[in-house]
């Protein structure tokens, strides 16, 4: 599978995509695995080839509450572990069993460092992506407050 | 990425049953409160039935908006019930206190047992 089926390595040329490819180390990992855990430091970034992966946040250290699924081909996660303070925003477990890519964030930076355009990339392919993410939370924010708005209104 | 949702409506013993296919996230908000004001324009508005798939994954902006619906269900005396969970969504419906609203059933025919 190649690392461009993933948003955060769009837009890059054949050499640049060889490189990561270089640096990539697969693994397996089985349903009920955690991968890692918010608020930890985040080393590395992951890309899913098979399977599905599930990220969660805690909530009064009670329950994990679900943030998203991941199940498609080349989705991406584990990435705020490329900005500081490097640290995990979210807890991911394996939903299915998977098989991931993952990329080191020392290597991904070193790699960015050689290769300015690369880092930028992705730096741009990584700001649009949280964008995103943004306006979905801000969505469910309105929700939140519609509701709120209407019990007290009533 | 943005999911898109479908719905269904059926009547079963008096009960309004709502099929609603797809994950459910924030994005699902302008479906889910469509689905809703149709069934709310049936007979059988009291007691409603919202069936999941099985593999839907629902996440918070998904509660976000179930919570939405359940708060119009109790303001309009309409018993809910919910189906097509998985034992993950079973547990986090629990944990979050949608269960202390809706009932949570294992199949349409617990379900429709229960509400009738």
């Amino acid at each position: 599978m190649p690392l461009s089926s993933s948003f955060l390595f769009k837009g890059l040329s054949e050499s640049q995509l060889q490189r990561l490819t270089a640096a990539v180390n697969e693994i397996q990992v089985q349903k009920g695995q955690w991968l890692f855990q918010e608020g930890k430091i985040g080393d590395r970034v992951y890309v899913i080839k098979s399977g599905a992966v599930e990220m969660l946040t805690k909530v009064n250290g009670e329950y994990e509450l679900p943030i998203k699924i991941i199940r498609s081909k080349g989705g991406c996660f584990g990435t705020s572990a490329l900005v500081p303070p490097h640290q995990y925003s979210l807890s991911a477990k394996c939903a299915e069993d998977a098989t991931l890519l993952e990329i080191g964030r020392e290597d991904l930076e070193k790699i960015s460092t050689e290769d300015s355009a690369l880092g930028c990339a992705i730096m741009q392919n990584l700001a649009q992506h949280l964008l995103a993410r943004l306006k979905e939370t801000r969505q469910e924010l309105k929700i939140h407050f519609k509701t709120l708005f209407r019990s007290m209104h009533t | 990425m943005q999911q898109t949702n479908q719905f269904q409506m059926e009547q079963q013993s008096g009960i309004t049953l709502l099929h609603i296919q797809g994950d459910i996230t924030a994005h699902s908000e302008p479906v889910i409160l469509e689905a809703y004001k149709k069934v709310d324009e049936q007979e059988t508005a009291q007691k409603i039935l919202i069936q999941f798939e099985e593999d839907a994954y629902i996440n918070s902006g998904g509660i976000a908006v179930l919570i939405q619906i359940l708060a119009h269900t109790q303001k309009k005396n309409q018993a809910i019930g919910i189906t097509g969970l998985s034992d993950h969504f079973k547990k986090i419906f629990n944990m979050v206190g949608i269960s202390k609203f809706a009932g949570i059933y294992n199949t349409v025919e617990d379900a429709i047992t229960a509400m009738s």
